[in-house]
């Protein structure tokens, strides 16, 4: 603006005003080129085309009224600055305008030229301004971000040092240790794991910051991973001397989250009840379905320690926030570790809390979403209303040979699924979505309508297409094997979905079980049809 | 019976001395480079069963050396475990990708690492305990 041309685009449909408006810029000093359309869509097209240095914009268009004019080409072209002309004095409308990024609000009947010409000046040197400003904001925060990426790697190479020789002591790689010296490394290597939780932690919250947190979320079994939380945190619970009690209801279906981040929350909240529960307390973790929240399955760990304030429960959540009370100052962390959980529960859908009384304990609780097997089965178990007569469960279990790398067996895994999709009957049989915690080897089930007699057959498909699979036959084994599902006897005289979901909750049990169980028998029925199959390889 | 040789290429003397420790206790051989260079010219002079490789090195970081290896006829078979300082999610799946078997952050449990090594290794290697 100040030394070129300046590019306006006006947007208005009276031809009068536009004219008007026209002479207003002749007239003014400055070199000015003006581009003017009558309707809002001319307009937000030649913002793309050729985006002007400022735009004059009137609100009643033949396409467009009022604010919303002005929010669409804020919408269109954040960056431009833009300067309202309107027949109306409306004070009202104009803060709304200034407030939502329009620069500035003229009065077409009080418009002199360098009244109009000062107005566009000062629009753009505002724009950019904010520009820079926007710009600088998001350098620093990105600088940060390599900062402290830069920080940790930095962090972790004298610590990899310290744990390696550490360890070569305590493990008498370097002659004998009697056990004070022994008592003394293993505080060294607890200060050395503490360190490097505290550098992942770093990152974590940096990450969660900027959005850039995935999650893979999969069928898993909640009770599983508490159990596998609960036994990573045993010896840090028996060395303070805290018990770790584990209530689990045992009908919680299949739970849909990332393994490992659940895992990483528990982890966090069983640490944290440990850090503040005196000797000889305990801390206990739960897992409920609440009958009020059907769709989601509750987690709590609840400790017997100091307890939380009111004021330090607002800000617990927070990052970086730490109780002034808490009562192990030297163990305190970087007050990063339950905002890492927060964002962690959020990103699954989920929602996380805490009840506290201080001298009473705390109960951390979250949820996370269940996975409703029994909506998708309709199709499999159910035909002209009624239950289908006899339903297999394929199990199909794929092992990678040792020489074959994570990624390359992550992507034959992934094909088997598609192919595994393509290849069995859509109408009425159903791939399961993959189940368990992430592992080397993955199993994957598919719900069938088909009898007992029939299951060989789709078993010898499943096997051929799998193979037939680009990369399987170089990369992995495999395994395939059925079991019938045990149904409902139908002189129950219970309702349709009532069946469904009453067969659901056996295909669930049975593949939590991973059918290397006999299936759970179910009073009343006998169950003498859960006989088990296998292909001979 | 001869035992596996490990090759260590770590810019750091003391890890490399520390992990030559570790690796000695259990029956293995090591031999050792500092920096992307002189880990190719280890590596076709020493011939070893294994390479443990850092990614930020002097001359040739790791993944000059990774890409260096497959393209080699007479070393891309050996297989190669990434132990790094750097973060998994930006460098594991690309460390994978150029033909490592296994990606390790500093510091790392030394359980896992060694039975990667185990499960690593061509088997069953005669004088070597397997895993159970």
């Amino acid at each position: 603006m100040n030394n070129g041309h300046t590019h306006v685009l006006l947007i208005e449909d009276n031809p009068g005003d536009a004219d008007l408006v026209r002479l207003r810029l002749v007239e003014g000093d400055s070199a000015v080129d003006v581009n003017c359309v009558s309707r809002l869509a001319d307009g937000l097209a030649s913002l793309t085309k050729q985006p002007p240095s400022v735009v004059l914009l009137d609100l009643n268009l033949p396409d467009s009224r009022g604010a919303e004019t002005f929010r669409k080409v804020l919408d269109h072209a954040p960056g431009v600055p833009v300067v309202i002309l309107s027949g109306q004095d409306d004070e009202a409308l104009a803060m709304k305008a200034l407030h939502q990024g329009v620069q500035d609000y003229l009065v077409k009947g009080d418009i002199t030229s360098s009244h109009l010409e000062r107005a566009m000046r000062y629009a753009i040197e505002r724009q950019a301004l904010l520009r820079s400003l926007e710009m600088s904001r998001h350098q620093q925060l990105e600088f940060k971000n390599q900062f402290l990426s830069h920080v940790s790697h930095e962090l972790r190479t004298p610590l990899t040092c310290i744990h390696q020789f550490v360890t070569i002591l305590i493990d008498g790689l370097a002659g004998e240790v009697n056990p004070e010296q022994r008592y003394h490394l293993q505080t060294v290597l607890n200060s050395v794991h503490q360190l490097r939780a505290m550098i992942r932690d770093l990152l974590e919250a940096t990450r969660a910051e900027s959005g850039k947190i995935r999650i893979e979320p999969r069928c898993i079994t909640i009770g599983d991973l508490i159990q596998q939380a609960v036994s990573m945190m045993a010896a840090t619970a028996k060395e303070k001397q805290v018990g770790l009690e584990v209530g689990l209801d045992s009908r919680i279906p299949f739970v849909y989250a990332d393994p490992d981040r659940v895992l990483q929350v528990l982890i966090n909240l069983i640490d944290n009840g440990i850090k503040f529960t005196p000797a000889e307390g305990s801390v206990l973790i739960k897992a409920c379905i609440v009958d009020a929240d059907p769709n989601m399955v509750y987690i709590s760990v609840a400790d017997s320690g100091c307890g939380i304030g009111a004021d330090a429960r607002a800000l617990i959540f927070e990052r970086l926030y730490q109780d002034p009370n808490s009562v192990d100052n030297n163990r305190s962390g970087l007050g990063l570790g339950l905002f890492i959980a927060k964002e962690l529960v959020e990103l699954h859908g989920g929602r996380i809390w805490v009840a506290s009384e201080v001298g009473n304990g705390s109960t951390f609780s979250f949820t996370l979403p269940l996975y409703s097997l029994a909506k998708l089965l309709s199709p499999v178990v159910t035909y002209e209303g009624k239950l289908r007569e006899a339903i297999v469960l394929v199990k199909v279990e794929l092992t990678p040979l040792a020489s074959v790398s994570r990624t390359t067996w992550k992507e034959v895994c992934q094909q088997s699924l598609e192919t595994l999709r393509r290849c069995v009957y859509l109408d009425k049989d159903l791939v399961l979505p993959v189940t368990g915690n992430v592992g080397f080897s993955e199993t994957l089930f598919v719900a069938a309508s088909t009898d007992v007699e029939r299951a060989p057959v789709m078993m010898k498909r499943i096997r051929e297409q799998l193979e037939a699979g680009a990369g399987f036959q170089a990369a992995g084994l495999l395994k395939v094997s059925a079991s019938a599902v045990p149904l409902p006897a139908p002189e129950d005289g219970k309702a349709l979905p009532e069946l469904v979901r009453a067969v659901a909750e056996r295909i669930t049990e049975m593949a939590r079980l991973g059918m290397d169980l006999k299936p759970v028998p179910e009073s009343g029925n006998g169950d003498a049809s859960a006989s088990k199959l296998s292909v001979p390889d | 019976m001869e035992k596996p040789k490990i090759l260590i290429v770590d810019d750091d003397p003391d890890l490399r001395r520390a992990l030559k420790i570790r690796l000695r206790a259990n029956h293995y051989d090591t031999v050792q480079a500092s920096d992307g260079y002189s880990a190719i010219s280890v590596a076709q002079k020493e011939n070893p069963n294994l390479i443990i490789l850092d990614l930020g090195l002097p001359a040739g970081d790791g993944f000059v050396v990774l890409k260096r290896l497959q393209d080699s006829d007479t070393l891309s078979d050996i297989p190669v475990i990434v132990l790094t300082a750097r973060d998994p999610q930006s460098s594991e799946q690309k460390t994978l990708q150029a033909g490592a078997t296994a990606f390790f952050q500093k510091p790392a449990d030394n359980n896992e690492l060694l039975d990667v090594i185990r499960a690593t290794l061509p088997n069953p290697w005669p004088g070597t305990a397997l895993p159970s």
